[in-house]
């Protein structure tokens, strides 16, 4: 099973993890000053040596993939949505099977190698990052600086190159309203918090990503410990909340059975919907409440219900409408497995 | 209030960034802010543009990246200061030894420190020459590059891959 159907460590609260590494290989400028021929330098380097990384590894260039089948990699937050778009045609990306390895080629630097899990695993990842690192730095030269560290093309990831991040599940901190003033406090503490999904003014299905600011004059090793204690504060402070609610009782399990109801029985709904409404039934399942569903199936929940793995699912491209019916019936299929 | 960086309109924009703290506004009109990228507000903001923001302590005078006359230029890669204040991204390596000096304090802004403490690369790997990669002899057979691959995973014991590999040449013929 796949990294993001999983269900790991504290991930009642802490979704998934994800390690970041940006490199850069010397000699060939950065990807924005590259000309067509110095990406394809970079881009034939990259596929020669995956034989050599192993872990399964495999090249796939961005160019024999659909529309559909790059924004489910952006869906699973493999890549991000303006990688995806790129038309750049030495773009390409590094995968396994399990997909808890992906490093993007010629992205804005030329190698950005990451690696995910479900829950909170920042310490085991970063381990398995840097064995991965060591393995390219014996089949690449890294573009690197004794001052600055390693270089990259924006300078908010220069020195290890390294960001570190979680996604977070808070919904009981929004629903008690305390929200706006655990943000702030994260921000104060140099990370950086925001809502995953929706526009600035709600983050929609309550789910945040915390992920470090500072990357040079600070060792890996801190970064990534840094970041799991600030987790682990998130998560006392949700579970807290979620103890608090708790105590409103039936008021409680009759808005979160609701929603369950209302997600089960539509005939059709939204993405936005479907996202709001999952949330609640996941805050449900957590805290026992709603008892039909399990970890498994809200994950299956979460991504199926996302546009271009909703037609991927369903086998055709779909529209708007026809997807907002394709979801209720997907979500139904998934509620009855 | 007039716009704090032309100083000619009126300004009907307010812009505030918080970053580790430390809280920075200015009041722009709609043109300038449009400039700078800044005026679509429902977007998520874009980082990159605002850098030349941090660059208030370096030059002291001028609060706005436009201003900058600072015209260095990097002769690797022919970015100069302007277009990174633009992009936020520099061009190639060399660009942190030319412009190491507006780097420094950009970075302190930054990171709070300039200077890396993390991991160092042991990796002894060979630099790779473009034009070389180039001129090789292409298109590359499939076959002589399973055959290459081949040899390669004998030489590194990785004996699973080469049997894959002799299979798949094994097809081929």
């Amino acid at each position: 099973m796949n990294w993001y159907l999983q269900n790991g460590k504290d991930s009642d609260v802490i979704i998934s993890s994800r390690i970041r590494l940006s490199r850069n290989i010397e000699g060939i400028p950065f990807v924005s000053k590259c000309k067509p021929e110095e990406l394809k330098t970079v881009y034939k380097k990259m596929k020669e040596i995956v034989p050599l990384i192993g872990y399964g590894l495999k090249f796939i260039s961005l160019k024999d993939l659909d529309d559909i089948n790059r924004e489910v990699l952006v869906e699973k937050n493999l890549i991000s949505a303006e990688f995806a778009k790129s038309k750049n045609p030495y773009s390409a990306i590094i995968i396994n099977d399990e997909e808890n390895i992906c490093i993007t080629i010629n992205e804005e630097d030329h190698i950005k190698l990451q690696i995910f899990s479900s829950g909170l695993e920042v310490e085991n990842l970063m381990n398995l990052a840097i064995e991965l690192d060591q393995k390219l730095e014996e089949l690449v030269p890294y573009s690197f600086n004794k001052k600055y560290g390693y270089l990259t093309a924006c300078p908010t990831n220069v020195g290890t190159g390294l960001k570190v991040s979680v996604f977070a599940h808070l919904p009981a901190l929004t629903i008690t309203g305390n929200i706006r003033k655990f943000l702030s406090a994260v921000n104060n503490l140099g990370m950086s918090i925001k809502g995953v999904y929706g526009d600035n003014s709600k983050a929609e299905g309550d789910i945040y990503q915390i992920s470090n600011n500072q990357t040079i004059g600070i060792t890996e090793k801190e970064i990534t410990k840094n970041l799991k204690l600030i987790s682990q504060k998130v998560l006392e402070q949700e579970k807290m909340a979620r103890k608090y609610l708790g105590k409103k009782g039936i008021d409680l399990e009759d808005k979160l059975y609701r929603d369950f109801g209302v997600l089960s029985n539509a005939r059709k709904i939204s993405e936005q919907e479907a996202r709001e409404l999952i949330s609640n039934v996941k805050l449900g399942t957590d805290l026992g409440i709603i008892s039909e569903l399990n970890d498994t199936k809200i994950s299956e929940l979460m991504l199926y219900t996302k546009p271009a793995s909703l037609s991927l699912r369903v086998g055709k491209k779909l529209s708007v409408y026809e997807q907002e019916i394709e979801r209720a019936n997907v979500i139904k299929q998934i509620l009855s497995e | 209030m007039l716009c704090q960086n032309c100083e000619k309109n009126e300004a009907n924009i307010r812009y505030t960034q918080i970053i580790n703290g430390v809280k920075k506004e200015i009041a722009l009109c709609s043109e300038c802010a449009r400039k700078l990228g800044i005026d679509d507000l429902r977007m998520p903001i874009n980082f990159n543009s605002f850098l030349g923001d941090f660059f208030n302590d370096y030059a002291e005078t001028e609060f706005l990246p436009m201003l900058q006359t600072n015209e260095l230029k990097c002769k690797t890669c022919g970015m100069t200061y302007n277009d990174f204040i633009n992009t936020g991204v520099f061009g190639c390596s060399d660009c942190y030894e030319v412009f190491s000096n507006p780097i420094d304090s950009l970075l302190k802004n930054l990171h709070g420190t300039s200077k890396h403490i993390g991991r160092i690369p042991k990796g002894k790997a060979e630099k790779i020459d473009v034009k070389n990669v180039e001129n090789k002899k292409e298109p590359q057979s499939k076959k002589e590059m399973l055959e290459k691959d081949l040899e390669k995973a004998i030489k590194e014991e990785r004996y699973e891959d080469a049997a894959k590999i002799r299979d798949e040449l094994k097809e081929m013929k």
